[in-house]
């Protein structure tokens, strides 16, 4: 009779964790195909642009927080020369394969959020290279239907991750980086 | 008793303290693997120094490679050090695919044209292949033999073949190593006793040395080459310089000829006694 008792104390603590958890389940939106852009290109030189088309980000709305994470191999120039040693010399993205941004959109009204762009701004850290970076912007965000959109930028030097532009190629690559982002979520 | 009830407190507050663990919403999505990636950049040219590298052009872009070999440094200042006796190449290279190259080329040596597909068949990935491996085929037409001074030439006889695979394999950062073993075919020998069909093995490495520099090496073991033959092994060191978009290679050479038919089978110069050829690989890309 005891034991009935014991499994069935447990079965109800069970239920009640289940009950609890989803109670408490926070309001997420993710997005694993967001686009990510940044552009180091100098006049009259080669061009210095990389797309990564498959970059994950994630909101949740509860919390008011947002994450966000890039393989470096994802970022694609138009030389592929330029891409291997963007790769292999200048992030080591053998060693350092992924870029991770977590950041709190202080302002965010998640309840507010319609068609009109709404300017809501962010705070986080930028990691790369195992160095990390305070990011501060404001970012463009727009809900239509379930879909969040948010789309903004902002500028990084290669300082910044303890990259060394070689003297060599100094003036073909500006000293400081554009970076954009458009990421269009939905609820997870 | 009591300690039941209070371990049941206890439990019924667990999911509390967990939410208020879960707060990292970069480990929820932090779980993508970069286990199954491919190498890359195993080589940085398209050649190691005259072997052709398992490098590859990559889709729709177009190389163009200008190759020169100045004349042997061994005859000194009377025409400085080779500048005289230069052999250029120009080829053009494009990408139909990541793994399918075609080219086309024209090198002033024997007034040669060549026509080239290379192939892609594996790549060397973590997990997976230990191994890139590269076939190279190339068409030679050597436009410089005259009727006049050959009688009887043929269409024919202009025309020379070769087949190679590249295996290469990336062994560290820093380190990469390839064999080439070579089948190659001269319907015209430059020299009478020696077979039309010929064998090598091509091996070859390049070692970085700093970021941007590295250190290329490759040599050809030719395997049936006529005993009397007046022509050598080739054997090749010289540096990579990379810039970003575009890769110098400026090498020593016993061939001075630069397609696989001709600095496989007629490489007349010697390191042993100082008969070498200064070089530089030159690309740019479209």
């Amino acid at each position: 009779m005891k034991s009935v008792n014991i499994r069935l104390s447990l079965l109800i603590l069970v239920l009640v964790h289940g009950a609890i958890a989803s109670l408490w389940a926070q309001e997420k939106y993710i997005d694993k195909n967001g686009i990510v852009i940044f552009e180091a290109s100098e006049q009259l030189f080669e061009e210095v642009k990389a797309t990564n088309e498959s970059v994950t980000a994630i909101l949740s709305t509860e919390t008011k927080q947002i994450a966000s994470l890039a393989l470096i191999k994802g970022f694609h120039f138009k030389n592929s020369l330029m891409e291997e040693h963007f790769n292999e010399n200048y992030i080591e993205s053998d060693i350092y394969p992924k870029a991770k941004f977590k950041g709190n959109l202080i302002d965010l009204n998640a309840v507010e959020l319609d068609e009109n762009v709404t300017e809501v701004p962010v705070e986080g850290i930028l990691e790369v290279r195992g160095e990390q970076k305070e990011i501060h912007t404001v970012l463009k965000i727009q809900k239509i239907g379930d879909i969040i959109s948010i789309t903004g930028e902002f500028i990084v030097t290669p300082g910044d991750f303890a990259i060394e532009i070689p003297k060599i190629v100094r003036n073909k690559i500006a000293k400081e980086v554009l970076v954009k982002l458009d990421f269009k979520l939905a609820k997870k | 008793m009591l300690e039941m009830r209070k371990l049941s407190i206890l439990i019924i507050l667990i999911p509390f303290f967990a939410l208020a663990q879960e707060d990292d919403l970069l480990d929820e999505i932090d779980n993508i693997s970069t286990e199954d990636e491919y190498e890359i950049a195993a080589f940085k040219g398209l050649k190691i120094v005259n072997f052709e590298s398992t490098k590859m052009v990559s889709k729709k872009q177009l190389f163009f490679v200008v190759s020169h070999r100045f004349g042997s440094v061994k005859t000194g200042i009377e025409d400085f050090f080779g500048l005289d006796q230069a052999v250029t190449r120009l080829n053009f290279i494009y990408g139909i695919s990541d793994g399918i190259n075609i080219g086309i080329s024209r090198s002033s040596f024997q007034k040669t044209y060549e026509g080239s597909l290379k192939l892609r068949l594996v790549r060397q990935g973590r997990g997976g292949s230990p191994f890139t491996v590269v076939v190279f085929n190339s068409v030679l037409m050597n436009t410089a033999l005259e009727e006049e001074i050959l009688p009887g030439l043929k269409f024919e006889h202009r025309l020379s073949y070769s087949t190679q695979a590249l295996i290469s394999r990336k062994l560290n950062k820093n380190l990469s190593l390839q064999l080439a073993p070579t089948f190659f075919h001269d319907n015209l020998v430059a020299f009478n006793g020696q077979e039309n069909s010929q064998y090598t093995i091509g091996i070859g490495g390049r070692h970085k040395l700093t970021k941007r520099w590295s250190i290329n090496i490759d040599y050809g073991l030719h395997l049936n080459r006529a005993a009397n033959s007046p022509f050598k092994n080739p054997l090749s060191i010289g540096f990579d310089l990379e810039t970003g978009g575009h890769v110098f290679q400026l090498h020593f050479t016993n061939a001075q000829p630069m397609n696989t038919n001709t600095f496989l089978g007629q490489a007349t110069g010697d390191w042993g006694n100082g008969d070498i050829f200064f070089g530089f690989n030159l690309s740019r890309v479209f």
